[in-house]
């Protein structure tokens, strides 16, 4: 069989495919899938989602399982503010710094964190205190505090401070007797009209932050940051992440090792499934029963507990699905083999002298190759949900994101439990969506290939 | 002659299982000699705690020669190649050592009571669901078969492939967050409430328990079976018998149910066992979501405890609770199709 015999036989069999149109939606999916992996830099609002996913600095500064912004117009999104007035004192030898942050807040909610940041060179131990003024015009000293010399990024999340607690927790004493310290939530207070479930005060805030310098020091890069109600496209998982990044990351990591997995399990599993129909005898009982010893083992389990004790790279991931799935085709490919073995022309070719490479790779198994990408397209979403299967239970590699370790942190940081369905629905739908557009290619060139199933 | 056939695929299935324990014994020999060279260490250091009244030397000696006997019970001082044989040994006479950290119900630490716990609620949790999806798949197979390329077909093997590589595991968190917390009318996993009833009311708690993992293993698997079973059916609906069934003016209902289907039912029959077999091996971390105390879930919690002894034992039995369902599988295959008995072969 000659290149061009191939290649024509492909353009048939290309010809009958583009008929089916189950068979082209999963193709236009798949270009798709294809167009959003290269297009990855551009669409992820976080360039680095992918090399710092576990990174907890790079997501500081995002609020905590939040929903999407779409789904809730009301609520406040994530706002950074580095616009400030600055009034400068001097008395004695001591400088009194003072920075203005105003804050237009327009939602239903308060926003769920207030963050102050900046950058401060010096030599001296600072004094720092923060007072935020409300639209009611009363004004709330947050915290006073004293920050050692040496640091020099200073960064002070509001909610998590114990001063500002306390604080929040006697400004809602005046409104309201029964206040609970231990469950009083800071921003809550702030932000509204302090009684509990109130609504949202809104208004124009300012927040000064005052500083006591020495006159050479200075304070550079400030701004503050209100983590809001709703973040992004798919809002945020429980380690504050972006969850859209997470999933479109996840996708080219998907189809690798989907589609790695496939290829090389599946070229094996012919060539073997071939040689064995063509070799015969001996050789092919003994192939059989090694091929019956690897089907005999449960996937799924054995690859478990190979993770658990291996702890894989994906790359050794990818080896090990490899190892047993080689065995789906093989069944098929060699009755088939069996069949074309019979033809007179493989027996012309055999009178001539070929090898029995030449005979095998030459002359059988390019008639199985449309089978062959028909078994691919089915095989890769099996590759794919083993490997979210295996992350599911946290022996993924950590050095990348894939949508079963979404899943996994989802689970275990009680997404169910709290109801958080955006951390849990997108990553099993990309599951079942690639997985579905490789199942309608697949599908459509088995019902190509076994003219039977042909309906009337 | 079926028996002689039993006996064959039997004896050929106890071989493979055989061949297989060695490999996995082979394979996870140095992590399950660390194991038991740290649970040799741990006993020894709680034997000594205990010991009063002997001098220096006195303790460093009975050290030493408990040492000795322990390796020596343990074949940890015979050479690579022969521990390997004796690991194997051990794990096909069900001598799966201790376990690290999970204990039983009746707190035994005996790895092989551990296991089988285990296997009547993953057993009873997987045939119910794969008798249910069978029910449904057939009927709905049947209907589409009938009515091939229509809107019913088209529809369905749309449907089929839509799940086709969606997780059990996924579609069951879902199905908790909606009908165990949001409408609060299943409960959220387990095998029964925790003050356990009993009698009836037992296993009345028990079903109430299964139905929503049931539910979620049909919701997944039934589409596949009818997409199998109308592919076998339209294959033999081809077949000249038929037409000539369909000529003489037999009516349609009796084409498909007596003609076809005595047909047809063999590898249909293969299809649902395997299907079960299949879904046994590859659903089986999905008890773990629904918290159902069978074999799937024991993965889970191994892997948390980092329990080695445990792993190894659950995947032999899995394995072995595997090749017993292809060896059944291809009996009641042989059983159904007479071609097969004579040869003996596939």
């Amino acid at each position: 069989m000659r290149w061009s015999d191939v290649k024509s036989g492909l353009l048939d069999f290309w010809g009958e495919f583009r008929r089916v149109k189950s068979g082209m939606v999963g193709l236009v999916l798949l270009v798709l899938f294809v167009g959003v992996v290269l297009a990855e830099p551009y669409i992820i609002p976080y360039s680095e989602a992918g090399t710092r996913w576990r990174d907890i600095t790079y997501w500081e500064d995002r609020p905590e399982g939040v929903p999407p912004a779409w789904l809730f117009r009301g609520l406040p999104p994530t706002q950074t503010i580095s616009n400030y007035a600055i009034s400068e004192e001097v008395i004695g030898d001591v400088l009194l710094y003072e920075m203005v942050f105003s804050y237009d807040h327009r939602y239903d909610g308060a926003p769920q964190d207030l963050i102050f940041e900046c950058e401060a060179i010096r030599k001296e131990p600072l004094m720092l205190s923060l007072s935020l003024q409300r639209p009611d015009d009363r004004t709330v000293d947050l915290l006073r505090k004293e920050v050692p010399p040496g640091v020099s990024r200073i960064r002070i999340p509001i909610s998590k401070d114990e001063d500002a607690k306390n604080a929040a927790y006697q400004f809602a004493l005046e409104y309201d007797e029964n206040v609970r310290s231990d469950t009083i939530k800071t921003c809550e207070v702030l932000f509204t009209e302090a009684r509990p479930s109130t609504p949202a005060l809104r208004g124009t805030y300012a927040l000064t932050a005052a500083f006591i310098l020495s006159q050479d020091d200075r304070i550079e890069d400030a701004r503050i940051v209100l983590p809001g109600k709703v973040s992004g496209l798919l809002g945020t998982d429980g380690q504050k992440r972006d969850i859209w990044s997470g999933i479109v990351v996840g996708l080219k990591w998907a189809l690798l090792i989907g589609l790695l997995t496939a290829a090389v399990s599946v070229a094996v599993g012919v060539v073997y499934g071939v040689m064995s129909a063509y070799l015969g005898g001996w050789k092919d009982a003994l192939m059989q029963r090694v091929y019956e010893i690897f089907v005999s083992i449960p996937l799924l389990p054995i690859l478990i507990v190979m993770s658990a004790v291996f702890r894989p790279s994906v790359w050794v991931m990818i080896t090990m699905m490899c190892i047993f799935f080689w065995v789906g085709p093989v069944k098929t490919v060699r009755s088939m083999g069996l069949q074309i073995k019979e033809e007179t022309y493989i027996e012309a070719s055999r009178g001539i002298g070929a090898s029995d490479a030449r005979i095998i790779f030459k002359h059988m198994v390019p008639l199985l190759i449309p089978y062959a990408f028909a078994s691919m397209a089915l095989n890769v979403p099996m590759a794919i949900v083993y490997e979210s299967s295996i992350s599911l239970l946290g022996l993924g590699d950590a050095t990348i994101v894939t949508w079963g370790q979404i899943l996994h942190d989802g689970f275990t940081g009680g997404a169910v439990l709290r109801n958080l369905w955006w951390w849990i629905l997108p990553p099993g739908l990309a599951i079942a969506i690639v997985s579905m557009s490789f199942a309608f290619i697949g599908f459509a060139m088995d019902a190509i290939l076994n003219p039977k199933l042909r309906t009337r | 002659m079926y028996w002689k056939y039993c006996v064959t695929r039997i004896c050929s299935g106890i071989v493979i299982f055989v061949i297989i324990v060695f490999i996995f014994s082979a394979l996870f020999n140095t992590v399950a000699e660390e194991t038991a060279r740290g649970q040799i260490a741990e006993t020894l250091k709680a034997e000594m705690s205990g010991l009063r009244g002997l001098s220096h030397e006195e303790l460093l000696h009975y050290r030493e020669t408990r040492y000795e006997t322990m390796y020596h019970q343990y074949h940890l001082d015979r050479p690579l190649g022969e521990r390997i044989i004796w690991r194997a040994i051990d794990s096909l006479t069900l001598n799966f050592g201790k376990s690290t950290m999970i204990k039983s119900r009746a707190q035994s630490d005996n790895v092989w009571t551990i296991v089988s716990e285990c296997i009547p609620p993953t057993v009873l949790l997987f045939t119910t669901a794969i008798a249910i999806d069978i029910l449904i798949g057939l009927w709905l197979g049947l209907k589409k078969a009938q009515r091939a390329g229509g809107i019913m077909d088209k529809g369905t093997s749309i449907g089929t492939m839509v799940v086709y590589g969606m997780p059990s595991w996924w579609l069951g968190m879902i199905m908790i967050m909606l009908f165990a917390y949001v409408i609060k009318i299943f409960p959220s996993g387990g095998l029964y409430s925790t003050p356990r009833p009993s009698g009836i009311a037992f296993v009345g708690d028990v079903l109430y328990h299964m139905a929503l993992p049931v539910i979620t293993l049909v919701i997944i698997g039934f589409w596949a079976r009818a997409y199998l079973t109308r592919n076998i059916v339209l294959g033999v609906l081809q077949d000249d018998y038929i037409m000539a069934a369909r000529a003489r003016g037999i009516p349609e209902r009796g084409v498909l149910y007596g003609h076809t289907l005595r047909t047809a039912a063999p590898p249909i029959v293969t299809m649902a066992l395997l299907s079960l077999i299949v879904s046994f091996g590859g659903n089986i971390i999905f008890e773990g979501v629904f918290s159902w105390p069978g074999m799937g879930n024991l993965y889970w919690v191994a892997i948390q405890q980092n329990d080695v002894p445990v792993l190894m034992g659950n995947l032999i039995v899995t394995t072995a609770l595997y090749i017993a369902g292809l060896v059944i599988l291809d009996l009641i295959y042989g059983f159904l199709d007479p071609r097969i008995k004579v040869g003996g072969r596939r």
